[in-house]
């Protein structure tokens, strides 16, 4: 009974608190000042309890944006492997859902699903804040 | 002392794009540093071979987010010369508006990165809250806020109509207020220029050493600013001032970025006072005749050069582009000896780089 | 800068060669020396008419041989265009004269694989740690495989 209570508050916590690791792992920068933009007066995601945080051992949600280069696809793995469980990935933009304009690079693997498990893709070249929002509340949903 | 060797990057909190720095520490002061650059290289030199001039376009804009409209606008400019066409008017005044909102947001996001780099959250979230309202401008032209593809080769694919200058000028009127507000704050707030004076400093000397160009220079006394010493689009016609700062460190880069975002809405009353009629494009051709071009631009951190040929097919043969960061890159190793630790987040945000448009 | 005086100091210090000065759009001017020349043009720049500020060095792989343009300007622009043939494709550095060259020939020699002699530091700059595919610019060259078996996305059609 006990246990049953605290399991429901850790994961009420977990659902009104998910601190976000934002990597860019080759992005032209767009989606990534939108994502700062997030956290901006306007659309202030942080009534949402989401903040940003800085470690990856802090962090509950990965979001990258970026299609996943040669060199990078190390530390992203590297990253993914220190946050702790339970994690969820994002793919931020149409570049880390598919390489986006970019496919066929000679330094480019293309979308981060390549890589590691995604659980949420949330497209647009760039992404835009309101879509994202909706992105974040849809993978909050499934939380649940 | 012991040397320590700092790794930054590619996952910080300071930096928005993956760079990797080794910082060599002795004590609490910095004595070597190495870069390791190439996490954001997507090989775009190579992809433009294998896409036509129209589809390169599209993927010129993505080399950066920030200043995606200028690497546009220098590309079409390339090969609006390589096909001899002669751009409308009314498309030229069109481009050189976007390109100055661009260089407005492009600045007021960097003083927000610099103040929340320094622990002063309440300039970041003022600066990008005010830079929302140069995005909404250029939303309502275009109907993108960061990646715009306004620019077709031949002119653009916008137009605006009376009502739209009216409701420009008056967002124009709000950001100089708040430009203005900006200001007031950086001059007179001792926490912001305590951490930002002497620090990151660079003589003339060095600048051209490096051959460094934007802000980074003008902050250093040298006044080098191509859209007054090679005008490109409709620069000859506009009257406007070149901003320069004898000092050479944080301080006088924000000083330099802030008072130029003053000019650029100064430039975008112009631009939209003057604007004439007429089509904003005219049709270009799909196959390039044989040549070469090289083209330049002022773009938000400096000057932008592309290089052009074409062997009379649809694709390039060769698309060769460098952004203005890369030389700021090679003067970051001198700015970065004997600082403090605690200064080197100002010194790398003082900057202003942009690694996507380095690495392409 | 003045472009006849430029190309009359080229002229008494190589009296052996037929320069001339081309012009390309959009404000460009042009003059084409052989390899071996670049460095004492360059410093002939740098020196007696106070050019300091390189563009950028492009290069490309023309079918018979590779190009490279020192882009400069003071006022408008000029270039020194060169060529190097594929089996020697060496050329001395002008870091010791320009500093902002650096990372531009780094580039250079890792696209194209061409040799700056006397530059310090010729590593790598854009491509990734144990790059075995060759000089992405060349012709002849092909995306290398991804150590793990991840397939990389095919290339946009030719």
């Amino acid at each position: 009974m006990f246990e049953q209570m605290t399991h429901r508050a850790i994961r009420w916590a977990r659902r009104k608190s998910p601190w976000i690791l934002h990597f860019n792992s080759g992005s032209c920068n767009g989606c990534d000042i939108e994502l700062v933009d997030l956290l901006t007066p306007r659309y202030d995601v942080e009534r949402l309890g989401i903040i940003n945080e800085a470690s990856p051992r802090h962090a509950d949600i990965l979001l990258c944006t970026g299609p996943v280069t040669r060199q990078s696809r190390d530390r992203l793995v590297r990253i993914y492997e220190q946050m702790p469980a339970p994690k969820w990935v994002v793919s931020l933009g149409s570049c880390s859902c598919s390489g986006g304009v970019f496919q066929g690079g000679h330094n480019v693997l293309g979308g981060i699903d390549k890589v590691l498990p995604v659980d949420l893709y949330i497209p647009g070249c760039p992404c835009r804040p309101e879509a994202m929002i909706d992105g974040l509340v849809q993978l909050l949903e499934m939380i649940k | 002392m012991t040397k320590v060797t700092i790794p930054i990057g590619p996952q910080h909190p300071l930096l928005k794009e993956p760079l990797s720095f080794l910082v060599t520490v002795e004590g609490e002061r910095v004595v070597d540093s190495k870069m390791r650059l190439g996490y954001v290289h997507r090989g775009i030199e190579r992809l433009c071979q294998q896409r036509t001039y129209v589809q390169n376009v599209h993927l010129m804009e993505r080399v950066c987010g920030i200043c995606s409209h200028v690497h546009t606008t220098t590309y079409c400019q390339g090969v609006e010369a390589l096909l001899g066409l002669e751009v409308p008017e009314r498309g030229l005044y069109l481009r050189t508006l976007l390109c100055e909102l661009e260089r407005i947001h492009s600045h007021l996001l960097w003083l927000g990165v610099l103040a929340k780099n320094m622990g002063f959250d309440t300039i970041f979230m003022y600066a990008w809250r005010y830079r929302e309202i140069a995005l909404d401008i250029m939303e309502s032209l275009s109907g993108g806020r960061v990646s715009h593809a306004v620019n077709i080769i031949g002119g653009v694919r916008i137009d605006m109509d009376a009502a739209q200058v009216e409701a420009v000028l008056g967002q124009l009127d709000e950001l100089d207020t708040h430009i203005t507000t900006l200001l007031g704050v950086i001059e007179h707030e001792k926490t912001f220029r305590v951490r930002t004076q002497n620090v990151g400093l660079l003589s003339p000397e060095q600048v051209r050493r490096y051959c460094v160009v934007g802000p980074v220079a003008r902050a250093s006394d040298v006044d080098v600013d191509l859209r007054r010493d090679a005008p490109y689009s409709i620069y000859d016609r506009l009257d406007f001032k070149v901003i320069t700062h004898a000092d050479g460190d944080v301080w006088a880069r924000t000083v330099v970025r802030l008072l130029e975002c003053v000019e650029s809405t100064k430039l975008c009353r112009q631009i939209l006072a003057s604007l004439p009629d007429g089509p904003t494009s005219t049709r270009a051709p799909r196959k390039v005749p044989a040549g070469e071009v090289v083209s330049r631009s002022e773009a938000p951190r400096g000057e932008v050069i592309y290089y052009i040929r074409s062997n009379g097919k649809d694709k390039p043969a060769r698309v060769k582009v460098r952004t203005p960061t890369l030389p700021s890159l090679l003067a970051l190793y001198d700015q970065l000896r004997d600082v403090n630790v605690a200064d080197i987040s100002v010194v790398l945000s003082g900057v202003d780089l942009c690694i996507a448009c380095a690495d392409r | 800068m003045n472009n006849d005086a430029i190309l009359q100091s080229f002229r008494d210090a190589f009296p052996d060669l037929d320069l001339e000065i081309t012009s390309l759009p959009v404000d460009e001017h042009v003059i084409a020396l052989p390899a071996d020349r670049v460095h004492a043009a360059v410093a002939i720049l740098v020196e007696q008419f106070g050019i300091y500020h390189l563009s950028t060095i492009t290069g490309q792989d023309r079918d018979e041989n590779l190009e490279l343009f020192y882009h400069f300007w003071q006022g408008h622009g000029l270039t020194l265009r060169t060529s190097l043939p594929y089996d020697a494709p060496v050329i001395p550095t002008v870091t010791d004269l320009i500093p902002g060259a650096t990372f531009y020939e780094r580039e250079v020699c890792e696209m194209l694989d061409v040799t700056f002699e006397g530059h310090a530091n010729l590593e790598p700059l854009f491509l990734p740690d144990n790059w075995e595919g060759g000089a992405p610019l060349r012709k002849d060259f092909v995306v290398p495989p991804v150590e793990g078996g991840l397939d990389v996305d095919k290339e946009a059609a030719a």
